[in-house]
């Protein structure tokens, strides 16, 4: 009967009898789901012993939220991507992930990536990684170019006097235009500083770590630097703090952060963005007297994926078979920035001719390719919510709104993140 | 006589069990949504943990005093009141205004009823939206500012500001479901009432606060309670327009809890803070109650 079955040719794509079954959940982004499921039928063809079942995980209150529920109830899956390293840290403190790097092909994967410099980030308290970081955007800094050129700049800015130049002249000649339009300089919400104050923060401290275990160890010149630079902006009117709609491809503001992400938008709603043509990238700006010619660091928004301890052995290993296939085949990681544009973690994606007919295609993703050596993931704190929300009820905001001094904005919110971190 | 009485037995017992029979979906609804939360948030309250680590820290009252202390806090404590100076007036006006025009319209009543309600239906998120695109600095009712006065009012970036567009708002998506219910109110009032005044030389303004409003007690009852209960547990829109600013002027019990069980991973925290959540929704709404029964009293409903 077997037989017949097998020559009828039944059965053939069933996965056999003794199959592992774990489950993957990817972000709850589409073209992430596409992703992560397109890998999944591909190693299955391969390995049949094995069914990786992906699901895009549920973002209701929040994908964080959705992990603790999944975690607290029993019904964490095996493996899932979409964690940065705040979240990672707060998973590690209870225990719920598995080292990765305890694990068979590991470094395999960091040789097969190139990843040995950009994984040293990823280490925590304990020496292990429990995130292998899948994607990395180098957060940059988008200019109006064709409104720079309207106003005599070929380029643009580079530090701080350079920025409050440009922006003299932008508010003589369109005085109905501003430098930046962020209402979340005002907003304390906590990754909002991830996009305003640690840009400008790591650029001007060359990377300087800002918390260490309990301790804020940041640059306080810099530090108090970025305070000043945002409240001289506002002081000479020259950023919007209230709610605006598109407000740089529209042309009311001329600078703004910018994530490759923001581009598949673009391209569907404003195609006359064109790099070169409407817009520049540039890295943050920094402080007058920042070294010429020495690289600018600047905030990465990385995140990766994890284990988790509570999911049976059997299936943790089953993923992590899936893991290692994808990420030891450069392919996938081509694959991974066509369907997402996101910058996949490897050290040579600007160099690498896997990478460079994409690249040829997308030069709006150059720089960032390019500033990923550059880039520094967020701080490893299992505190690093609350943190941020002291950073910006403290510091930030009151130094935007002129209500205190930058200095004794930095050290508010000094005492205030120190607090949080020795509770 | 005794085989009637226990006929009559039976058939109350029987009446019983189709009683709860029939009350077991709403009652096992608020046993798996209501009663057990809330005795796990109980029994959290003394604990400091994450909802996924294996220890949990027992903290004693030490939760309930740091909420006490905390100016995030105490800033969702005042909010509800902020929120309700404007709401209250905004949403009863506009409420009765939807209500006396529907229960004129006679024929179309019901599809003018449904197009107020509509707005309840609709999704906070998108209506969050909806607003900031309106009020964003490059819309055209911003223009439109720009043009007459030459700037245009920052409305989320002005504490007073802020919390009346977020009460206005709130109070657009309710006026068409309390409307429903002051319609039903409405319909229940005598004719005969209205023609006595009438025939007593009463002119319309004085039967609407005589006969109407006095009459539309057990409606004005129930929307004061919902009206006043909605503004301890709003969320949607600071959290969409906001984020509890500026300065926590629009922060309120949800965004506080939320922020503490979701993003700072502090279960027994949150809790504790729902707690003082919840006492302080009983006490607000006990006064409420109080000052509508005796209102009611006063206007002969006992």
């Amino acid at each position: 009967m077997a037989v017949l079955l097998a020559g009828i040719g039944v059965g053939s794509s069933a996965p056999s009898a003794a199959a592992v079954e774990a489950t993957f959940w990817s972000a709850p982004n589409p073209t992430q789901e596409v992703f992560w499921r397109e890998m999944a039928q591909a190693f299955m063809r391969e390995r049949p012993d094995i069914r990786i079942d992906v699901r895009a995980m549920v973002e209701s209150p929040s994908s964080e939220a959705t992990i603790l529920t999944a975690i607290a109830g029993g019904t964490a899956p095996a493996g899932s991507e979409n964690i940065f390293i705040g979240f990672g840290a707060q998973l590690y403190e209870s225990g719920a992930l598995v080292p990765l790097d305890t694990l068979p092909g590991w470094d395999q994967i960091i040789r097969a990536r190139g990843m040995e410099e950009a994984i040293e980030g990823w280490r925590f308290p304990d020496g292990h990684f429990y995130i292998l970081p899948i994607y990395s955007n180098a957060m940059l800094f988008g200019w109006r170019i064709d409104v720079l050129r309207e106003l005599g700049y070929a380029e643009p800015p580079r530090t701080y006097s350079e920025v409050f130049a440009v922006g003299q002249r932008l508010r003589q000649a369109r005085p109905r235009s501003f430098l930046m339009a962020r209402a979340e300089l005002l907003d304390p919400t906590w990754w909002q500083r991830w996009f305003d104050f640690f840009m400008l923060y790591y650029a001007a401290s060359q990377g300087a770590p800002f918390v260490v275990g309990q301790d804020v160890t940041a640059d306080r010149e810099a530090a108090v630097g970025v305070f000043r630079f945002y409240q001289e902006l506002n002081r000479r009117n020259l950023i919007l703090t209230r709610t605006s709609t598109d407000p740089f491809p529209t042309g009311l503001s001329i600078w703004a952060d910018i994530g490759p992400w923001t581009f598949p938008d673009w391209k569907e709603r404003f195609p006359e963005m064109r790099l070169g043509e409407t817009f520049a990238l540039s890295p943050p700006p920094v402080p007058d007297g920042y070294p010429a010619g020495e690289p600018i660091r600047t905030f990465a928004d990385a995140k990766g994926l994890v284990l988790y301890a509570q999911a049976p052995k059997e299936q943790r290993d089953a993923v992590w078979e899936f893991i290692r296939w994808v990420f030891t085949r450069p392919e996938s990681d081509l694959r991974w920035l066509e369907a997402t544009s996101l910058p996949p973690v490897r050290g040579d994606l600007a160099t690498s001719p896997v990478f460079s007919g994409y690249l040829r295609q997308h030069p709006e993703l150059v720089p960032y390719a390019e500033a990923l050596p550059y880039a520094v993931p967020p701080f490893a704190s299992h505190r690093v919510t609350d943190v941020q929300t002291a950073l910006g009820e403290a510091g930030l905001v009151p130094a935007v709104r002129g209500t205190k001094t930058p200095e004794q904005a930095w050290e508010d919110a000094r005492a205030a993140m120190e607090t949080v971190l020795r509770r | 006589m005794a085989s009637r009485a226990v006929t009559g037995g039976r058939l109350h017992r029987a009446e019983e069990v189709w009683g709860w029979l029939l009350a077991s979906p709403y009652l096992l609804f608020a046993l798996a949504f209501f009663v057990v939360p809330f005795v796990w948030a109980l029994l959290l309250v003394f604990t400091e943990w994450d909802l996924i680590s294996p220890q949990r820290q027992m903290v004693g009252l030490a939760n309930f005093v740091e909420a006490l202390m905390s100016p995030r806090v105490r800033a969702a404590f005042w909010t509800p009141f902020k929120f309700m100076a404007v709401f209250l007036p905004a949403v009863l006006v506009a409420a009765m205004a939807i209500a006396l025009l529907v229960h004129s319209l006679g024929r179309w009543a019901g599809v003018v009823a449904v197009g107020f309600f509509m707005p309840y239906l609709a999704s906070g998120v998108a209506m969050a939206l909806v607003v900031q695109g309106i009020l964003s600095y490059n819309s055209p009712l911003s223009d439109a500012f720009f043009w007459l006065m030459g700037d245009v009012p920052d409305w989320f970036g002005v504490p007073a500001l802020a919390v009346v567009v977020i009460a206005l708002m709130m109070a657009w998506k309710f006026s068409g479901y309390y409307a429903l219910i002051f319609l039903a109110g409405l319909q229940s009032i005598p004719k005969e009432l209205y023609e006595a005044a009438e025939i007593d030389g009463a002119g319309s303004w004085t039967s609407f606060w005589r006969i109407t409003v006095p009459m539309l007690y057990p409606a004005l009852y129930s929307v004061m309670v919902l009206a006043v209960g909605l503004m301890f547990g709003v969320f949607t829109e600071p959290y969409m327009l906001t984020g509890g600013g500026p300065d926590l002027a629009t922060h309120t019990w949800h965004l506080e809890i939320y922020y503490q069980a979701f993003s700072s991973l502090r279960a027994g925290y949150a809790s504790a803070i729902a707690i003082l959540n919840a006492l302080s929704v009983f006490v607000v709404l006990t006064v409420v109650r109080r000052a509508m029964e005796w209102w009611g009293r006063a206007n002969g409903w006992t």
